[in-house]
């Protein structure tokens, strides 16, 4: 076994023990700790999925030395290690780019728990990725919600104690159902590793007993998952808990929290239960219904909002719908073009919390579109970013919404049963889409000669300003090569199989 | 390749750079200011329009880059780019030129002519674009650069017509979207073609549907050229641009609407098309918009509004000639897009000139308006009778060629019914164009001449107003247009 194959274990494990380390290190350090283990995961990622191109196989990894029904496993593909180096993209950026509001929105004190609890996150995540075993996988769902919770509370004003008690709740529902599922499915198949219990699913649809039992449980995961990556009629969460954390936490909560929770699902659908069986159940008939009502229903309330950090965290619940409507088309084209859309949102939505504080910070603080008025003109930097992240997201061509858009359209176009439903309703959310960012551009760019706010200038904000160029380029990067990418998650679903 | 391409990224790299010049874009300009702006700008425009002028005589198409392996951002010159290419590089510059005098009592002028100049950049892209996802990729932004125009005073009221265009447009580029999903589905290539690009196999299997698509496309591109059930964004949004901005808005944007309709013709192919019931739907819808424009356009009040719904009016004039779907037809409308975009382009400046001169704006405040200015309402009445279609301006053949085409074609009830149309609407064009030349020149007995003033505009005024107006008249005496549009529709 090659010296790379303990790559994933070893990122999981660093985060995991950089967390508790972070707990006895002053802020500053911590904060450096933190920093250095997202970039050596990062780094660490991206020589696997090197790797795992060069030999073009997935590896399967013993945690303990036990073999396959017994043994704790990892499992690395070229999905999982790029979705791994993505979500350390992000979480760089964002910890970067929210990095000069963290001494306003936290106390001094708690500065090392809030780098705790990233390097948590961090773990969690790349333990979803990563994981063979569901069992582990919904260990590190708890941690993960934990650690999300963390994140909002730790800003303690306004409404984040409420916001993070109902994404507590709402998260624990979720992960109930989830523990339900497996438990039925424990009891079904009699294992936790999901290659087994992929063998034995086949095993009991061949024979036709217990079918509906497992269904049940593949339904309860299935909504559990759902409830955490707040799909439409579960997602009331959602915009307290990202409209008033710190930016950070609203950047990477929107983009990799529940993004995991989907890679996840998807892990699911392709190794526990297999492609084919999952697309017979009516269960993605459901998921279709859902992500399309959360397309309008999220745009829409994203339309009624008055605050521009809420605006964006509806709009989140728009684009989940996307995804969701791609697993309901039942393709594997569906498949891609929801996971490219799981890249472009995540790059998209953390630009868009990103640009969205520093319009706020050079308008008195208020999120109030009045008081925006004229803000792109204070904070440039800010004002293009957010302009082109609006772009995207109505799917303006050269930005990475056109492309997810397309791949939508191009996986719809051949589905019969759902061809028209979701190209309608695609082009309802464009239009949608197009109303509120484009009213907030405009509103950022409109002339506001007696505002009494300060304008900022490069010089006060550098960091700040190279992270959103950092962003905008990794929005048109995904918007003009999206070849690679989409080639490369074509792969990645390949190895699952 | 370097002319197509200098030609397109030159304006928009100019008009960024005039965007993003000032430290301080909200204060205004001084004198010195305004001096180098203009100077930048004006030499932006020359230098832009000599690249398109070499870049029309280019041979070879190019790919620029590949969006994802089947989809190319591809650019080629043909014969019906050319001619749309043609009018923006005239009226553009020319509006540009009369706005360096208009825009002397508006503000933000660094900001207006930064999107002039995108705008430039992406039309001369548009007509020079291969293929529909390019095309697509242009329209989109050709919508997002002319915004700034629209709403350029800041006014609630702008700002909303602004948005109006905005949703309009991009519902109609969305529905253009969805028939490019199928035709990207069955077609071998998208590239442009004159004669049709659907497999044979998938007309077959499934044409009653793709007719639905064509349909869906030509609805979604006929929002652009405010073809009827989607027209009220055009009367809100151009009459509430600065005048220059109009203009352009007027004469040559919402051909970008006609040019996608000739792309999406060409890609269909009139064979499949011909006799279906998408033709008589589309005449059908055409024949509303021309009689109602016409109409409303008679019952307005305030001028540049008339000349708005006039502009909805004329370019159905066009939709109807390639709905007709023979060659002289088409050769009425390419012929008519020209005429129509020199036309127009003087119409509203002239009414620039009014606004900017005397601040009237409703046609019954303009008694008299003749002796005050007598060059520019020379040059309206002269653009009105190419308007309405009088030998010998450009309007006179373009019309003739559109209702011999219709009559020729024999199709039932349309293609009697059209020419009977283009006539009612042409008299009603002189019904709502001609008050104002007789009002203007012969104010009545009751009119105070001691109160006249001359007010005649400057020269940077007066120049681009005479030659568009004299080209107007020049497409009609010297149709050297007639050859470039046979040679359009021939594909040579």
């Amino acid at each position: 076994m090659n010296f790379i194959c303990n790559f994933p274990f070893f990122s999981i494990l660093l985060s995991l023990f950089s967390g508790t380390i972070c707990s006895v290190l002053p802020a500053k350090a911590a904060k450096v700790v933190n920093r250095v283990v997202i970039i050596a995961v990062g780094l660490m990622s991206a020589v696997l999925l090197l790797y795992l191109l060069a030999t073009g196989e997935s590896f399967i990894y013993w945690m303990g030395h036990f073999p396959a029904p017994w043994g704790n496993e990892i499992r690395a593909g070229v999905l999982e290690a790029g979705m791994a180096l993505f979500f350390c993209i992000i979480m760089y950026l964002s910890m970067a780019g929210g990095a000069h509001k963290l001494p306003g929105e936290v106390v001094e004190s708690k500065h090392n728990l809030y780098y705790i609890l990233v390097n948590l996150l961090l773990s969690s995540l790349l333990a979803l990725v990563y994981t063979n075993d569901m069992f582990t996988a919904y260990v590190f769902v708890e941690i993960n919600t934990i650690s999300a919770c963390g994140l909002i509370m730790i800003r303690q004003v306004g409404r984040t104690i409420e916001a993070a008690v109902r994404y507590m709740i709402m998260s624990l529902l979720g992960s109930g159902l989830l523990l339900f599922g497996l438990c039925i499915m424990y009891d079904l198949t009699g294992h936790l590793l999901m290659s087994n219990i992929k063998e034995s699913v086949g095993l009991i649809m061949a024979s036709g007993e217990y079918q509906i039992p497992l269904i049940v449980s593949v339904a309860l995961m299935c909504i559990g998952l759902c409830i955490k990556s707040a799909l439409f009629p579960f997602h009331a969460w959602l915009p307290d808990a990202y409209g008033y954390s710190t930016v950070s936490s609203a950047a990477i909560l929107s983009s990799l929290v529940s993004k995991g929770y989907i890679f996840l699902l998807i892990k699911i659908i392709y190794r526990v239960i297999g492609f084919d069986i999952f697309n017979s159940t009516r269960i993605i008939d459901v998921l279709f219904v859902f992500g399309l009502m959360g397309m309008i229903f999220g745009s829409l309330s994203a339309i009624r909002e008055n605050d521009i950090r809420r605006m964006i965290a509806f709009s989140s619940v728009a684009q989940i719908g996307y995804i969701y409507m791609g697993f309901g088309m039942g393709t594997q084209a569906g498949m891609v073009a929801s996971i490219f859309h799981i890249l472009s949102h995540a790059a998209t939505k953390s630009l868009l919390f990103i640009a969205a504080i520093g319009l706020t910070d050079v308008s008195g603080g208020s999120r109030k579109f009045i008081d925006l008025t004229g803000a792109a003109y204070r904070n440039k930097w800010a004002g293009a970013a957010f302009t082109v992240g609006s772009l995207s997201m109505v799917g303006i061509p050269l930005f990475s919404g056109f492309i997810s858009k397309l791949l939508f359209a191009q996986a719809a176009v051949q589905v019969e049963g759902k061809m028209l439903a979701s190209l309608i309703v695609l082009g309802i959310s464009t239009v949608l889409n197009a109303v509120y960012f484009m009213k907030t551009v405009i509103r950022i760019y409109a002339y506001a000669p007696d505002a009494p706010y300060k304008g900022i200038t490069f010089r006060d904000m550098k960091a700040y300003a190279v992270v959103l160029v950092c962003f905008i380029l990794l929005n048109v990067i995904l918007g003009v090569s999206s070849q690679p990418v989409v080639d490369m998650i074509g792969q990645g679903l390949a190895m699952f199989a | 390749m370097y002319l197509i391409l200098s030609s397109i990224l030159f304006p928009i790299l100019a008009g960024l750079f005039l965007l993003v010049r000032h430290r301080t874009p909200l204060s205004g300009e001084t004198p010195t200011d305004r001096k180098s702006l203009i100077a930048l700008t004006g030499c932006s425009l020359i230098i832009t329009a000599i690249f398109v002028i070499a870049a029309l005589f280019a041979e070879n198409g190019f790919t620029l880059f590949y969006l994802t392996p089947s989809l190319p951002i591809y650019f080629r010159v043909d014969s019906v780019g050319r001619i749309f290419s043609l009018l923006a590089v005239i009226v553009i510059p020319c509006a540009g030129f009369f706005s360096f005098a208009y825009m002397k009592h508006e503000e933000h002028e660094s900001r207006y002519y930064g999107f002039y100049l995108l705008v430039f950049g992406v039309l001369n892209a548009l007509c020079f674009a291969g293929n529909l996802i390019t095309f697509y990729l242009f329209f989109e932004l050709l919508t997002l650069s002319s915004m700034p125009l629209v709403l350029h005073n800041g006014s609630k009221e702008a700002v909303m017509a602004g948005l109006k265009y905005l949703f309009y447009s991009l519902c109609g580029a969305y529905a253009a979207l969805f028939g490019i999903y199928f035709l990207y589905r069955n077609c071998d290539s998208l590239t442009f073609t004159m004669d049709g690009a659907l497999r044979a196999s998938a007309i077959a299997e499934h044409g009653g549907f793709l007719l639905v698509v064509a349909f869906v496309m030509l609805l979604g591109f006929g929002v652009k050229a405010g073809m009827f059930p989607m027209h009220a964004w055009l009367p809100t949004a151009h009459p509430v641009a600065p005048a220059p901005a109009s203009a352009v808005l007027s004469a040559v944007i919402v051909k970008a609407g006609v040019l996608a309709t000739i792309r999406v013709l060409g890609m269909f192919g009139t064979d499949f098309l011909k006799g279906t019931w998408v033709q008589t739907a589309w005449l059908c819808l055409t024949l509303i918009t021309v009689f109602m424009g016409s109409l409303l356009a008679y019952r307005e009040p305030v001028l540049k509004k008339r000349l708005a719904y006039s502009t909805v009016s004329q370019l159905s004039y066009i939709l109807f000639g390639l709905a007709v779907m023979n060659e002289t037809s088409f050769t009425g409308a390419l012929l008519h897009v020209l005429a129509h975009g020199f036309i127009k382009a003087a119409l509203f400046l002239c009414a620039g000139a009014i606004i900017y001169k005397t601040g009237k704006t409703r046609v019954e405040e303009m008694r008299g308006i003749g002796k005050e200015m007598p060059v520019t309402m020379w040059c309206f009445t002269v653009a009105s009778l190419g308007l309405i279609g009088i030998p010998p301006t450009g309007g006179f053949l373009s019309k003739w060629f559109l209702a011999l085409g219709s009559l020729k074609s024999g199709i039932p009830v349309f293609g009697v019914l059209g020419p009977v149309i283009l006539l009612v609407s042409a008299l009603l064009t002189a019904g709502y164009l001609l008050p104002l030349t007789i009002h203007g020149f012969f104010p009545g007995a009751d009119y105070d001449y001691n109160r006249l003033q001359k007010k005649e505009p400057c020269k940077l005024m007066r120049v681009p107003i005479l030659m568009l107006t004299a080209l107007s008249v020049l497409a009609g005496i010297f149709p050297f247009a007639i050859f470039l549009a046979y040679f359009a529709v021939t594909g040579r």
